[in-house]
């Protein structure tokens, strides 16, 4: 899978709980000057964590104008569009899974882009040579998007505003423009040829035909239309108005088959969230075909039994352990995950305690295996992670968890004319296998790796987290989880400690990429095991860009941690 | 003239002779010829960018990411654009081994025929890393000329350099800067 851009909505509410005491005002601290450095944003009644300062203040300052979660996710995403186009917005699509103070219920909104009617299971393969073109950025690429009907029905059923209230900041900004930050300035060279290519010149994604320096300001005046039509017209100005004649018209133009009728028949799924208990908490998460929650849970379930802290924190055994457990994992994402809305999967297989036995017995102690028996991992699906995440907890303790994207960085580089956002590229999740579970077919929707959760202890919810990254989602996450569990690290301790990363292929181990903070004498003793060790830098968006809330009832305080590998942010009160 | 009055003017000309040799000339000047072959040394983004400045200074120029030797046929300036990218040099099917050794022996073809190299960073600061500085060390000193973008330099790691091998460096805020740049040390 292509790596999403995810933009994590993570908004806590420990309000309920801490109402009843008098409470010193919250001063808020700075965040330290190196931004690498552990750091939580501290709230008690709400917070917002986000991939962009600007989208997390939209966030916050919706709960304060008395939204609730679900407006201020809605409000926060519809900011990253504006402000972190690359990575999210309505050309795209996501998973939201929230938590119903009320009810105690845990739902799943999945509004992930879907296939077209024309789509075929050979679609790609019979491109040839230029097949990973036609995946990534010409028509073929883009999936019909769901990030706005998703939003929409989120709001009508769970949130207190419209659309237009919720889209009014992201249309300031985009009028007004903002300063971009290095992270845009980078990703914006990376991908200038396919926005050269695709968007054109002229287009408000390169500063006068150039990329984007540090501090440019970037203004959208399209978008701003554009929101400002879908504001007075609800999402029908999108899937079905003028704005969707020019989405098929750009998706033609660069060799497509979305139709009038792919977008008008867009509907987005609430569904129940699949779930697992990792030593005293209980784990929601999205369910296929965002594949994520799936493979965090089994991880966990795999590394339940290890002697996790004795091995220490990122010991050569914990890493080898891991890993190992990580290759057989996807050894089988090919062979089962898929959509099953289109096919049933079996997910109490996968996480039952038996198939976590079988790969620890596959697990030898001193060495790596070698060989992982089902693995048919697409190569050309390791790609960046290009995702957002966004965590939200409101004042009466509903949460958020939103991960959104438009699969590679700026997606397509297509943008429909006139309309200044960019479609996804999203179709390029689809295996190139046609007999694939995973395979292109008309309206399927293409396995996600995003991951976005909420941690329950006692009944009560205690964490939300999220993360883009691609294939690197579920590692991330669960490394996450770990160093919070078995290492009592703060959150943002536990987001910014080194990672690490590998999968299989054809049976064959991949490298073990690493963040070189990992001490060398590790690293070493990896290598003796037989790993092959791939250093990325020392905060490498490769991992991922996670964003978190986590409550601490007995503190009665929230916390929020954002990944500095990103632009991430808390904004709480 | 006085001996007084001698002695003074001795003196600004020793300064100012002694100044032309430490600090290598900053005022543009046409230090290069048309046609240009512009290539990367590090597979980053910054080689496309550098093939648009060019466009937009009317330089005649052709981009070929992976230049060898006979991609120097006819050219009468080699542009080395710096820059390191794991995501580029993957996606040009290259390790950095095979980078470097392109660029070496590119830049032998380059010195047996006389063609000058100008050698850009456009990157800025986020783009220095461990890789793009090895590059920088190895490469900048077969330059003729060089153009960063200031961000890059804050260090001073070029200026260093192009100190030590008496060698111009221009430096501009930002790239786009770079048009009137090159328009001023081509010759037409």
């Amino acid at each position: 899978m292509r790596p999403a851009g995810l933009a994590s909505v993570l908004a806590l509410i420990l309000l309920a709980a801490v109402a009843c005491r008098p409470q010193p005002p919250v001063r808020l601290a700075q965040p330290p000057a190196d931004r690498h450095a552990p750091f939580n944003y501290v709230g008690t009644k709400a917070m917002v964590v986000a991939a962009h300062p600007l989208a997390a203040e939209a966030g916050r300052d919706m709960l304060k104008r008395g939204g609730n979660a679900v407006d201020a996710a809605v409000t926060t995403a519809f900011t990253l569009n504006a402000v972190e186009p690359f990575a999210s917005g309505i050309g795209g699509g996501g998973f939201m899974v929230l938590y119903l103070a009320k009810t105690k219920k845990v739902t799943v909104v999945n509004f992930r882009e879907q296939a077209p009617a024309a789509a075929t299971p050979t679609m790609f393969r019979e491109k040839g040579d230029a097949m990973d073109e036609w995946r990534t950025a010409r028509g073929t690429a883009v999936g019909v998007p769901g990030m706005l009907a998703g939003w929409a029905y989120a709001l009508r059923k769970y949130g207190t505003k419209t659309l237009a209230e919720t889209a009014a900041r992201a249309i300031e900004i985009a009028e007004r423009g903002f300063p971009v930050s290095s992270t845009f300035s980078a990703i914006n060279k990376d991908e200038y040829e396919k926005l050269l290519r695709n968007a054109g010149e002229a287009t408000c994604y390169l500063n006068q035909g150039i990329p984007y320096e540090p501090g440019d300001v970037l203004r959208n005046p399209d978008l701003a239309r554009t929101l400002k039509s879908i504001a007075a017209g609800d999402i029908d100005a999108f899937y079905k108005g003028d704005i969707a004649r020019k989405i098929v018209a750009a998706v033609h133009d660069k060799g497509g088959v979305m139709s009038l009728a792919d977008l008008e028949n867009f509907r987005p799924l609430e569904v129940e969230p699949v779930l697992g208990i990792y030593k005293g908490l209980t784990i929601y998460a999205a369910p296929p075909p965002a594949a994520g929650g799936l493979h965090i849970l089994q991880l966990l379930n795999i590394a339940e039994p290890w002697p996790l802290k004795a091995w220490g924190h990122n010991s050569a055994p914990y890493i080898h352990h891991l890993s190992e457990a990580l290759r057989f994992l996807f050894a089988d994402k090919d062979r089962y995950d898929a959509d099953p809305g289109f096919t049933p999967m079996t997910l109490g297989s996968l996480l039952s305690a038996e198939y976590a036995a079988r790969v620890r017995n596959g697990i030898r102690p001193d060495r790596i295996a070698g060989s992982y028996p089902f693995s048919r991992l697409d190569r050309l699906q390791d790609r960046e992670g290009n995702t957002t995440h966004v965590g939200v907890i409101d004042p009466d303790g509903n949460i958020v968890a939103l991960t959104q994207s438009i699969n590679d960085f700026f997606g397509t580089g297509i943008v429909p004319e006139g309309t200044g956002f960019l479609l996804n590229d999203h179709m390029a999740d689809f295996s190139t296998d046609p007999a694939s579970l995973n395979a292109p077919n008309p309206g399927r929707r293409p396995v996600s790796n995003m991951g976005p959760l909420i941690v329950l202890k006692d009944g009560r919810p205690v964490l939300t987290l999220g993360s883009p990254g691609g294939t690197r989602i579920f590692p991330t996450l669960s490394q996450i989880i770990l160093n919070l569990v078995e290492f009592g690290m703060s959150l943002d301790e536990a987001i910014e400690a080194p990672r690490f990363f590998t999968s299989s292929a054809n049976g064959r181990p991949g490298v073990l990429a690493v963040e070189p903070r990992i001490s060398e004498s590790v690293l070493k003793a990896l290598e003796q095991m037989g790993h092959t060790i791939s250093l990325k830098e020392p905060y490498d968006k490769y991992f991922g860009g996670a964003q978190g809330v986590m409550i601490l009832r007995d503190k009665h305080v929230i916390h929020g941690g954002a990944d500095s590998r990103r632009d991430g942010v808390g904004a709480g009160y | 003239m006085t001996d007084r009055r001698t002695s003074i003017v001795r003196l600004v000309v020793f300064s100012v002779a002694t100044l032309a040799a430490r600090v290598p000339a900053q005022s543009p000047q046409a230090l290069f010829e048309p046609p240009l072959l512009i290539t990367s040394a590090g597979q980053s983004a910054e080689a496309v960018i550098a093939a648009n400045l060019a466009k937009r200074a009317e330089l005649p120029a052709t981009l070929v990411k992976l230049a060898t030797d006979k991609d120097l046929r006819d050219r009468r300036t080699l542009v080395l654009v710096i820059g390191a990218s794991m995501k580029g040099l993957g996606a040009a099917g290259v390790d950095t081994a095979k980078e470097t050794g392109r660029v070496r022996d590119l830049l032998a073809e380059a010195k047996r025929t006389a063609t000058p190299v100008l050698a850009m960073h456009l990157g800025g600061a986020e783009r220095r890393g461990e890789l793009t500085d090895e590059l920088i060390s190895e490469f900048l000193p077969a330059a003729k000329a060089v153009l960063v973008v200031k961000a890059g330099n804050k260090d001073g790691l070029f200026t260093k350099i192009c100190a030590a091998h008496a060698i111009p460096l221009f430096e501009v805020e930002k790239s786009l800067d770079a048009v009137e740049l090159l328009k001023s040390i081509f010759k037409k």
